[in-house]
């Protein structure tokens, strides 16, 4: 017991000698080993703090100050993959949400693979942190990726060419592996959100099913699934899928005058809302052709039936026109219009 | 030829130019005569080159020595088995009619057969639409259905004189066999069924797109058993028509025993198994009593659930049956783009946009809607299918600009029913007989006549514009020969460029028999049916690395490339280069495509990059990239192109495709010469210096090593 007792003072005061041997020790080393090792030494403190951040966040946040001293600065021996960009909602840029998305996807596909070392780092300057940085590189864009080698400065082939081709993460990856030899394999957080969304519907569905389970006419209802058959016909014809593909922009602003097309002018190519007004207009059109047929088979009284007829005539015979001057100034050269030019 | 100028597009949007018609610009491809009409256009296109081939080799050799045929002329090295990779039917179809001609003594040439094969079976096709909608709705709709088939821009590009190709017969066989269908579903006698199963033998035999008979039938047996319109004429005419069709649909040697292990048919095998348990346990319930039948039916459906899960795993797990549905249902474009440039940069892969609907159906297109509407609201058996097929086409047309072929009749067919079931309500007098005179003064009757006429009118000229429309957009952008090319002057006047077959004619004239030419594969069936020449890619090569291996011959420098055209043993290289003229669908404006192609496979070698300005743009003058300019595509486009000097206005050596003038104008070649230009410089032909002395090429020296 009494050994134990004595125990903890000892030790502590072994412990204490032993520190501040240890650091007279480090000190007379640096003393003596002059620059190379104090360099070396650096080195290691900023291996070591990189690695404890990026332990962390697989994407390691930098202000001007922190850029300077572990980016820019001499000694490094490992590559950092810089992101500039400007996320803060008032920047009101969408691209960098997108650009943000899919870097960190990469990130975490390297900070837990196997073969993640000290090597490489992701990181990111934010343009409200860190605007010196911008200044100082010249830089006026964001999204930019940017590789800075562990020797030398960044040449041309280091900035990474987002116009040409885009930002998804497997083509940040074979850039990556094209600058430094690192090979990340891509790995994707699977996507439930697709999977719950229909296990939703149909338990709705099912549900719904349940509860009116004495009354099911509905599902025999004919103008329902009419309706819905004449949905995806619409959404087709209008080119959603194409939108779904491509991802254009729901419309054009000219930066010069302000002025807003919704319409695009070649016909190659449409914005997101000239598809929902084909889509209307299409609706419209045959709304009108039913409308006329009803107005001649329903057995109501002769003016109303007139009135339908008239008013289904008109949405045909206006609305066709007016589609086909929108197919016109889309489709240069052609020579057709009818009623409005 | 002024306005040849503009149609040169200064950027690089080649992506969607290619392989599409140049409508919208000043190039409206046309012939001289009728008569000269067919015989150009059945030495055009570029794909169709092939089929006029294979036919060819078929009638002058038989039907045996066609199904062995090995073509040591494409894809030099490697070779073509032609007979077990082609879908035989419309060269059969071709050969025999000129059989039966010849034995008739009505003596034509093969040729001809080709040229009028897509006009005989468009009209064909309209008779069997009008077949189909009759039994679909009546008589009117029918004559209508037929009438717009036989107009309508979507399907006249594949039924224009010349165009010799599979999908032209193959709509008549898709749209044959579904009246057949339809007549079995509605009398369930096996005569209907059989003739449907020989339908579709012939759909196979034509065209892949049968995959879409063999799942749209199913389906519309599928949803009559859920909607419970089940009946012994449906069991009847789908069990006879899976296993006759099944039996002989595994005929076609490019099918194979696709049919039994694919994950496409599946679905016709459950839905066939379906139909037996289902007409089984209808067959208990009329033995059983209710208690006894319910037991049994928990029992049976939970057994065979589990036996069927069991079975997919099972077979899943041994690798047998690929669980590969997701490749159907997620939209094909976006799945390629990321992973294979090359089916990226076909156009004819691209997604759907509304100008893209329009243009080919025109009025069509939104009133169709409408006669679908009608179907649903009295729906029967026969309606059911009409519907799906809808639905479904829609679906894959707006997925892909090429299926936009299998939406096409099923458009005309319910716009001819809602238009039908607009003028019977108000052309036809009819209805007056029927309501008995009494109250209505003459006075209102003339207002509602008059009603009735206006309606009439305004749907008439709807119908007039779009038979207007049909005939600008066939006479515009699909009697296209991509052969001979006309531009016109201000004044209207025509020139005619006849370039390709110019250069064509030399290379069959002037070179060695046995020579290989190498060019981008848009031109390779062209040469191998034109020039008869060899070839190293063409319109149908899927071995990526191999055309690969060509991009980087084109996109290398010039002892680069004459390494690579050394161990490929070409003799001639073949470019199109529209600089002097201003066409748009050049090599140079294709280029970055054979670029991104090679940088696929030899990411070391070629990079995309480089071939860019520091400002990312791609320009071919002084300011283009060093890579660009020295090129081999671009010294062979450019050559001696400095010393010319095309109008006052603008500097020598002036590209009017790219309005430029271009950095490179000091073009020497060290193992290269031209060998031959065209008129108006359209196709160059280059002769590669035979340096060594052995004929015998590396590649073989390798082989036998």
């Amino acid at each position: 017991m009494a050994a134990a007792a004595r125990g903890p003072p000892l030790s502590f005061a072994m412990m204490r000698l032993s520190f501040v041997l240890l650091l007279l020790l480090l000190l007379l080393l640096v003393q003596s080993g002059g620059g190379q090792k104090k360099k070396e030494n650096m080195l290691a403190e900023k291996v070591e703090q990189m690695m404890e951040w990026s332990s962390r966040r697989s994407v390691i946040r930098m202000n001007g100050d922190k850029f300077r001293r572990f980016v820019k600065a001499p000694p490094r021996n490992y590559s950092v993959v810089v992101m500039f960009t400007a996320l803060q909602p008032q920047r009101q840029c969408s691209v960098c949400r997108q650009a943000n998305e899919e870097y960190q996807v990469l990130a975490n596909s390297w900070r837990y693979s196997s073969a993640f070392s000290n090597k490489l780092f992701f990181t990111v300057v934010d343009y409200d942190e860190g605007a010196d940085v911008f200044q100082q590189l010249n830089m006026n864009s964001a999204p930019t990726f940017m590789h800075f080698p562990p020797k030398g400065k960044p040449r041309r082939a280091d900035t990474f060419d987002l116009q040409r081709i885009g930002f998804a993460s497997e083509q940040l990856a074979k850039w990556i592996a094209d600058r430094t030899d690192v090979q990340i394999r891509v790995f994707r957080p699977p996507n439930y959100s697709g999977t719950i969304a229909l296990a939703l519907l149909v338990s709705l569905v099912g549900g719904l099913l349940y509860l009116r389970r004495n009354n099911l006419e509905f599902i025999y209802n004919k103008t329902g699934w009419a309706m819905a058959a004449l949905c995806v016909v619409f959404a087709m014809t209008s080119g959603q899928m194409w939108n779904h593909i491509r991802g254009p922009p729901y419309a054009h602003k000219n930066p010069q005058n302000g002025q807003v097309s919704y319409i695009h002018g070649s016909s190659q190519a449409q914005f997101v809302a000239e598809s929902h007004i084909i889509l209307l207009l299409n609706a419209a059109i045959t709304m009108g052709m039913v409308l006329l047929n009803e107005a001649a088979t329903s057995k109501g009284d002769v003016g109303k039936r007139r009135i339908i007829c008239l008013v289904g005539l008109g949405l045909v015979v206006f609305f066709f026109s007016f589609l086909l001057s929108i197919f016109r100034s889309k489709y240069h050269g052609y020579p057709y219009s009818f009623l409005i030019k | 030829m002024d306005g040849l100028t503009d149609s040169g597009h200064g950027h690089f949007n080649t992506k969607h130019k290619w392989r599409t018609e140049f409508s919208g610009c000043n190039y409206v491809v046309k012939n001289d005569t009728v008569a000269n009409h067919m015989r150009v256009v059945s030495l055009s296109s570029f794909l169709l080159r092939f089929n006029y081939r294979s036919t060819h080799h078929l009638t002058s050799n038989g039907f045996y020595e066609f199904l062995n045929w090995f073509d040591e002329r494409a894809w030099y090295p490697l070779g073509r088995i032609v007979g077990g990779t082609v879908y035989p039917g419309l060269m059969v179809t071709a050969g025999l009619i000129h059989y039966v001609l010849n034995l008739l003594h009505m003596t034509v040439h093969i040729r001809d057969v080709c040229v009028f094969l897509a006009p005989i079976f468009s009209g064909l096709t309209a008779i069997s639409t009008f077949l189909l909608t009759r039994e679909l709705w009546n008589q009117g709709a029918g004559l209508l259905a037929a009438c717009f088939i036989a107009i309508v821009p979507g399907y006249i590009s594949r039924s224009v004189a010349g165009s010799f190709d599979n999908e032209g017969i193959a709509i008549f066989a898709l749209q044959f066999t579904y009246y057949l269908w339809v007549k079995s579903v509605k009398t369930g006698s096996v005569f209907w069924t059989i003739g449907c199963c020989l339908s579709y033998f012939y759909m196979v035999s034509a065209w892949g797109g049968y995959v879409f008979i063999i799942n749209l039938i199913p389906l519309h047996v599928f949803v009559l058993l859920l909607m419970q319109r089940y009946s012994r004429r449906v069991y009847i005419a789908y069990s006879t028509f899976y296993i006759v069709g099944l039996v002989l649909s595994m005929q076609i040697p490019f099918v194979g025993f696709q049919p039994i292990r694919t994950s496409e048919h599946m679905a016709a095998a459950g839905v066939f198994a379906l139909l037996q348990a289902y007409a089984f346990l209808q067959y208990l319930k009329d033995r059983l009593t209710k208690q006894e039948f319910q037991t049994l039916f928990f029992l049976g459906v939970s057994l065979a659930a589990g036996v069927v899960f069991l079975t997919v795993i099972y077979l899943t797990y041994t690798g047998k049956f690929s669980l590969s549905l997701m490749r159907y249902l997620c939209p094909p474009p976006r799945y390629a783009k990321i992973h294979i440039p090359i089916i990226a940069s076909v156009s004819e892969h691209q997604p759907t946009t509304w100008v893209s609907f329009f243009f080919d159906l025109h009025i069509l297109v939104c009133t169709f809607p409408a006669g679908l509407w009608f179907c649903i609201k009295n729906i029967n058996d026969e309606r059911v299918f009409v519907a799906l097929y809808a639905i479904s086409a829609v679906y894959f047309a707006g997925v892909m600009v090429r299926l936009m072929l299998t939406l096409t009749p099923v458009v005309c067919m319910l716009s001819a029913i809602a238009f039908s079931s607009v003028f019977e309500h108000y052309l036809g007098d009819d209805q007056k007989k029927d309501s008995p005179p009494t109250e209505d003064s003459s006075d209102e009757d003339d207002k509602r006549n008059s009603g009735n006429l206006i309606v009439t009118m305004l749907m008439l000229m709807l119908l007039m514009m779009f038979a207007v429309h049909c005939t600008w957009v066939t006479s515009n952008a699909y009697s296209s020969p991509s052969v001979v090319l006309a531009s016109y002057n201000h004044d209207g006047s025509r020139n005619i460029l006849d370039d390709f077959r110019e250069a064509y004619y030399w290379l069959r004239q002037n070179t060695d028999e046995h020579a290989r030419v190498m060019s981008w594969w848009d031109y390779g069936y062209q040469i191998a049916g034109m020039a008869n020449r060899t070839t190293l890619v063409d319109n149908n090569t899927w071995n990526n690395s191999h055309i690969a291996l060509v991009g980087k011959a084109m996109s290398s420098n010039e002892s680069a490339a004459y390494q690579i055209m050394q161990s490929l043993d070409v003799d001639y290289v073949l470019i199109i280069f529209g600089g002097v003229i201003g066409y748009s669908g050049d090599d140079i404006n294709k280029f970055l495509w054979m670029v991104r192609i090679a940088e696929g496979e030899h990411p070391k070698d070629i990079r995309e990059s480089d071939y860019f300005t520091p400002q990312g743009e791609f320009r071919v003058d002084k300011a283009g990239s060093p890579t660009l300019l020295n090129c081999l595509m671009y010294k062979m486009s450019y050559y001696r192109f400095g010393e010319m000097q095309l109008d006052f206005r603008t500097p020598p050596g002036f590209d009017r495709t790219r309005n430029a003038e271009i950095g490179n104008k000091d073009i020497k070649f060290k193992h290269l010469e031209e060998a031959f230009t065209s008129e108006h410089w359209l196709v160059r032909i280059y002769k590669v210096k035979n340096e060594g002395s052995s004929r015998t090429s590396s590649f073989l020296r390798k082989a036998r090593s």
